[in-house]
């Protein structure tokens, strides 16, 4: 009995030894978001307006992802993904059971970074390529093939990459080739506090036609240039792309005369001082869709994607300040005779400013503000609205400055201010100005409105604080006005509850005047968290990083675990 | 039962000696230098590696909070302080004009992509790593007003 005591124990050492070893080279990854769907009596039964049926109403969005490195130089990864009993709502059907999402090894050593199966990477800032992850919205366009960078100087790197992207468990008919050159000219140029990078891509998409005589090719190449300057307080950037001819898809199919190359231009300039600083960007898009399977333009769950051209206003983070979200509008739509869209070109503009401490505005501690501002308008342009019955092609000619219809212009601005050792409150107004019509389809034409909000910290000792926070928007169209308040308390730096509500008691519908309210907490210990939650759902657009995901209205009870060692 | 407790005795094992490394990956500074993880752990002394990004509240109050106490800690502690911004084409440039408007005193890095970030596992922000000899010694995530002064203790602690 001893012996076996013994040599439990030894076997117990040794494992912990090469354990130890084993763990070092060792991340694992783990989340796991769980949904309790139920019935709500006033906004209606549960329903999945994708499987049709109002039956599995507990779902879950599980990820395990395992990463080793061997010697230093070679890794691999592995990401299993599970959605059982089913993906939560207003996921891509794609995500279903339990299956490997992703993997892949990778060589790193010297010149050479080389990775082959699933991989996420961008040319630029990614108006030409991108692909990345975010679980929130779904999203998952990692490429699989193989990508290579070899970087023969310090100054210079080349990228080469081929793929498919993954859809769901599942990958692109399309293929993805790429190439990518990045030069920082300041050291060849003997510079030292100015900075200068350039960069060209290449990015081709393949995918077989099924068409008799297309009149376009299977290969549609895309090429972009870049270039980036510092200055001491000055900076710059512009990027170009320009996508050759392709056909543009009209109600699912194509037109062999309906053949258009697209172009992006991205500019953006800025400046800094002491406490201040100063960006302005500025956007034109025309007809830059870019999808693996031409098809899956605009489709509601982001596959297939092959660039990422984000809404270029400011990430809000009131809860009312997100209900009319501008979303960009980089594609060719013919939805009807009088609403045409080709592209959009605008820009925004951000200032930030802190008031010095010590002065009468600046208090004890100083006070920080921030102004930004957007314009964005539909490219101007003449069309012909297609009509094959009567052989009539779709065409349109858009014109390389002009401001077309107005989509979209805000103005907000925040104040941030500590009061004492204490007290710090974020002061918030925003105006709005959006157009339902063109950039939801909808019926309603231009929504005004107005935001204001405010949220106050009070810190208390022993690590507990709590959080205040009231909003409100004006508007005379669409849902009219909405209020809304959040309360949360802190225990400690691991342990919170809160509270909040977003009431929409403006509504001309008796019926429809709704609180979404929502109550839970959050625990968490060193990287690991658990948050649990109860309330309702506003249905509408949920976007993050500029990308957005339609939600539908849901109430019901959310569990999220993620955990990392 | 006894296999089961043998499992957990090995798995809290594991735990306990466990030190890990930054997974490789490249980052840029605000004027577009290249800086790789391997340059962040090599640093003397203890490096602190805090994720935040222009669009994240509690990652700017976190910042803003130790920005004030920054001069304090450094006369007590040997430390280098990266803030690792996670911003893609969407927010990126804010990140220069708010950092200079902030007058922060950190070394900024943009993880645009988010390589680092998906390396270590990160799922919410902000997310705090501390490193040691090039090993990660510390993590947390989260933060409520008030969450500085523990981080401080923490570097306070490793700092001996």
């Amino acid at each position: 009995m001893r012996a076996i005591q013994i040599s439990i124990l030894l076997l117990f050492g040794f494992l912990q030894t090469v354990s130890g070893q084993f763990s070092n080279h060792l991340n694992v990854g783990f989340e796991s978001s769980l949904i309790w769907y139920n019935d709500d009596p006033k906004t209606g039964d549960f329903y999945d307006d994708v499987s049709r049926s109002g039956e599995e109403h507990l779902r879950s969005n599980n990820y395990l992802k395992l990463d080793y490195n061997f010697y230093g130089f070679l890794s691999a990864s592995i990401q299993v993904e599970s959605y059982s009993p089913s993906a939560l709502l207003n996921f891509s059907p794609n995500y279903d059971n339990t299956n490997i999402g992703t993997y892949s090894i990778r060589y790193k050593q010297g010149k050479i970074d080389a990775t082959a199966g699933y991989y996420y990477t961008q040319f630029g800032s990614g108006l030409i390529l991108r692909s990345w992850e975010d679980r929130e919205l779904g999203l998952n366009n990692a490429l699989r093939g193989g990508i290579i960078t070899y970087k023969p100087m310090e100054d210079l790197s080349v990228t080469a990459l081929y793929g498919k992207h993954r859809v769901g468990f599942k990958t692109s008919n399309g293929n993805i080739f790429g190439v990518d050159l990045t030069f920082n000219l300041s050291n060849r140029l003997g510079w030292e506090t100015t900075q200068m990078n350039f960069g060209p891509s290449f990015v081709g998409r393949q995918e077989k036609l099924e068409l008799e005589n297309p009149g376009f090719d299977e290969l549609t190449n895309a090429f972009s240039s870049r270039f980036d300057l510092s200055l001491g307080s000055f900076y710059a950037g512009l990027e170009y792309v320009l996508k050759g001819k392709d056909g543009i898809a009209f109600r699912n199919s194509f037109d062999n005369y309906f053949v258009k190359p697209g172009s992006a231009i991205l500019i953006n300039a800025g400046f800094t001082g002491e406490r201040f600083g100063a960006d302005l960007t500025m956007r034109r898009l025309e007809n830059m869709s870019f999808f693996s399977d031409r098809l899956k333009k605009g489709n509601i769950y982001n596959e297939n994607v092959v660039n990422f051209i984000p809404a270029l206003t400011k990430q809000q983070d009131f809860s009312l300040a997100n209900i009319y979200v501008y979303q960009p509008q980089f594609s060719v739509l013919f939805l009807a005779e009088n609403l045409v869209k080709v592209g959009e070109i605008g820009g925004q503009l951000d200032l930030f400013y802190k008031i010095k401490k010590d002065t009468p505005l600046g208090g004890a501690y100083g006070t920080s503000l921030a102004l930004n501002t957007s314009y964005w308008a539909g490219l101007k342009n003449t069309s012909v609205f297609p009509n094959p019955d009567a052989g009539i092609t779709a065409n349109y000619h858009a014109e390389p400055l002009g401001f077309g219809t107005k989509y979209f212009s805000d103005f907000n601005f925040e104040i941030r201010k500590k009061w004492s050792s204490n007290w710090l409150t974020n002061t918030f107004f925003m105006t709005q100005n959006y157009n339902k019509r063109y950039l939801e389809d909808s019926a309603i034409e231009i929504v005004r409105a107005k935001i204001a909000a405010m949220d106050a910290i009070y810190k208390m000792s022993d690590g507990k604080s709590a959080k205040i926070e009231i909003q409100h928007l004006w508007a005379k169209e669409d849902k009219k006005n909405w209020a809304g308040g959040t309360l949360e308390y802190n225990f400690s730096p691991r342990l919170s509850l809160y509270v909040n509500d977003l009431y929409n008691y403006g509504n001309d519908h008796q019926d429809q005047r709704i609180h979404y309210y929502n109550f839970g907490g959050s625990i968490s210990k060193g990287s690991n968290r658990l948050s649990l939650n109860y309330g309702r759902q506003r249905g509408g657009l949920l976007c993050v990083g500029g990308v957005c995901r339609i939600v539908s209205e849901s109430t019901g009870l959310t569990a999220n675990l993620s955990i990392s060692f | 039962m006894k296999s089961y407790l043998l499992t957990l005795c090995f798995l809290v094992s594991i735990l306990l000696t466990y030190a890990q490394k930054l997974p490789y990956a490249s980052l840029q500074t605000i004027d577009n230098k290249t800086v790789s993880t391997k340059t962040i752990s090599s640093k003397e002394g203890l490096v602190v590696v805090s994720f935040w990004a222009t669009w994240c509240v509690p990652c700017i109050n976190e910042l803003d909070a130790i920005s004030e106490v920054f001069d304090d800690w450094k006369e007590e502690i040997n430390f280098t302080f990266y803030a690792v911004a996670i911003d893609d084409a969407r927010t990126k440039n804010r990140i220069r004009p708010m950092v200079k408007g902030k007058s922060w005193p950190y070394q900024v890095l943009i993880d645009e992509n988010q390589d680092l970030k998906r390396g270590l596992n990160i799922t919410s922000m902000p997310f705090v790593i501390v490193l040691k000899k090039g090993e990660i010694v510390h993590k947390h995530t989260g933060y409520s007003q008030g969450a500085e002064e523990e981080l401080y203790t923490t570097l306070k602690s490793l700092s001996k």
